[in-house]
């Protein structure tokens, strides 16, 4: 059954145009790979799908349902969780509270609680520090934990290795595979091998469009079109 | 020539005091009989006799006393401001004139059920009864004008809600101004009638050890210690506090967790409307301050050096710098009641701290650049 439906979206940021026509569809249950170099929209077709930055053509559904015109809020309480880029942990809040906020029932805080620490220990001996004071790769592990405390249906990530001591990197992408079994994940990863690694499918984005898409079993870290793609 | 303008410059010399006054030995009466020309009849040796009167263990206490009772009022005034200021980065120019309709509202409350016969037990419980429905009343009003006037704003320029809530304090004051002298009031002076509805042991002192304490300082200490109680309660014990300080942080990331933010704007700026009114209710009891339409004015002042000396939007700072500034106020108080008849200057003192505050540390005491939060 189709998860997420992206149809022909045009997104603007001003007068630029992000994204010219990107279409895509989600499985449930897949892990789908958006890659591609900076700047060629990957973040923004998230931002697309959440409605933080609305498109101006184009739809966006999910199980069936058009997300035009819902607040970012009514689209997250329909079962989409982000992961963003740059973690943006709340900085002021202790590790304990970043995870609770996700949660929206109190009684089910505690128990996301247990489930955060269970895949991430290193996090749970800073329980009741401020989260601004943490490293990192501890803040990536802790915008992880909040992503999956919602228990969504679709959880997009974007960029979890970025800038992470490979040790991390090796937890993170155990925590994501962990996770996918569960839930469904659209993940924008320029780490290619991490990303063929962690994906079933995948788009290929240059300059705000799809221009290739396939399963990743049917391609390498090594194939030469992507890597041309996704060399600066 | 150059020996005419060197004899020039001996003589312009010669006729200013090359010495500050500050500067020279104690006793010493520099300027007539004052060491200070701008203050007439102070002289060093009575700078210097007021200091050991002042260090007096009974005058410190009582200074310490009507400092916290100071820091109770300005960080009543000044809370409701920093929480909506925090989380939606509106600069509520109307916060003041809120505080003003609590104290006509409150005062209206208790003129009307208070007569000579009620008792001081009931005088408080009707003052607490008033408290209740002042907030129920500008949380009210407060949710209403956001809904209807602030909202539509929020995607322009914060020039656009400054000049809005600007507005909006013109029409409110005006509107009071009106209703007031409808009912033979003077709205500028405080409405007297207000002053009698005090219950005795507030209107009097209490003995402390060897300070006498007045009554109504007490309980502004014990009024506004429940206040920053319960804010602080509510911001960090409920999930609706955790929510207003992590949208103060990020917005956007607390609406990606489905949490609607605009109507935790619209809870925050009744609640923010609220408090300002409940500071009326305790303000309408004080002769310092009492209910009337100038209070608006008079109020949002402080509550701006607060906010601002504490870090825009910081509960914390907002608490910390209301202690400082009742205390610098209590003490200024003091030394220009007893050692320098000149009363108008312990007000600024008040924008002295913000002035030092602003070039030592912009960002006030707890903020954090380009960060709301609590």
């Amino acid at each position: 059954m189709t998860l997420l439906d992206v149809r022909d979206v045009h997104t603007y940021y001003g007068e630029s145009h992000i994204l010219e026509g990107v279409s895509l569809s989600v499985e449930g249950g897949e892990v789908v790979a958006l890659i591609g170099r900076n700047g060629v929209g990957k973040s923004t077709t998230l931002r697309t799908i959440l409605g933080l930055t609305p498109p101006r053509e184009g739809s966006v559904s999910f199980r069936g349902e058009d997300l035009g015109g819902l607040a970012t809020s009514e689209v997250a309480e329909r079962g989409i969780g982000w992961i963003p880029e740059e973690r943006r942990i709340f900085s002021q809040l202790t590790v304990a509270e970043n995870v609770r906020i996700a949660v929206p029932n109190d009684r089910d805080a505690e128990a996301a609680l247990k489930n955060a620490y269970g895949t991430f220990p290193d996090l749970e001996r800073f329980g009741d520090r401020d989260a601004g004071t943490l490293s990192g790769g501890q803040q990536q592990m802790l915008a992880i934990a909040r992503g999956l405390a919602g228990e969504n249906d679709l959880l997009l990530v974007d960029e979890p290795s970025e800038g992470l001591a490979p040790r991390i990197v090796a937890a993170v992408a155990e925590a994501l595979t962990a996770a996918a079994e569960e839930t469904t994940v659209l993940l924008v990863e320029q780490n290619l091998p991490l990303a063929l690694d962690l994906a079933d499918r995948f788009y290929l984005l240059d300059n705000g469009r799809v221009i290739d898409d396939g399963d990743t079993d049917q391609v390498s870290a090594e194939d030469e079109r992507l890597r041309r793609y996704l060399s600066a | 020539m150059t020996a005419l303008l060197a004899a020039a410059i001996a003589s312009e010399a010669a006729s200013l005091p090359l010495v500050p006054p500050l500067l020279l030995a104690p006793g010493i009466d520099v300027v007539g009989s004052s060491a200070f020309g701008f203050l007439p009849g102070v002289t060093l040796v009575a700078l210097g006799s007021a200091l050991v009167e002042f260090l007096q263990p009974v005058n410190l206490l009582d200074v310490f006393l009507n400092g916290l009772a100071k820091s109770a009022l300005y960080i009543m005034i000044a809370v409701g401001l920093t929480l909506i200021f925090g989380l939606m980065g509106v600069l509520n120019f109307a916060h003041g004139s809120f505080t003003m309709i609590g104290a006509y509202l409150g005062g209206l409350i208790l003129v009307l059920t208070v007569s000579g016969a009620t008792g001081g037990l009931a005088r408080i419980g009707l003052f607490l009864v008033g408290v209740l429905v002042v907030f129920g009343v500008l949380a009210g009003l407060g949710g209403v004008l956001e809904v209807g006037l602030i909202r539509p704003l929020y995607d322009r320029s914060p020039v656009y809600q400054i000049l809005l809530t600007f507005g909006l304090t013109l029409v409110l004051d005006e509107l009071v101004r009106i209703v007031v002298s409808l009912y033979g009031l003077q709205p500028i002076s405080d409405w007297q009638n207000v002053f009698g509805t005090r219950p005795a042991f507030i209107a009097s002192s209490l003995g402390l050890g060897p300070v006498d304490v007045p009554g109504l300082a007490l309980f502004q200490i014990a009024f506004g210690v429940v206040t920053v109680g319960a804010v602080w309660a509510f911001l960090t014990r409920t999930r609706y506090g955790l929510i207003v300080r992590a949208g103060s942080e990020d917005p956007e990331m607390t609406e990606a967790l489905g949490i609607d933010v605009r109507r935790v704007f619209t809870v925050v700026f009744a609640l923010g409307a609220g408090i300002a009114g409940v500071a009326g209710v305790l303000l309408m009891w004080d002769p310092v301050w009492g209910a009337s339409v100038p209070l608006a004015a008079e109020t949002l002042l402080p509550a701006f050096v607060v906010v601002i000396v504490g870090g825009l939007g910081t509960f914390r700072g907002t608490v910390v710098a209301g202690v400082l500034v009742g205390m610098v106020d209590a003490a200024m108080t003091w030394w220009f009641q007893n050692a320098i008849s000149f009363t108008g200057l312990p007000q600024i003192t008040i924008f002295l701290i913000l002035v030092i505050v602003l070039i030592a540390r912009p960002q006030g005491l707890f903020g954090v650049e380009g960060v709301g939060g609590h």
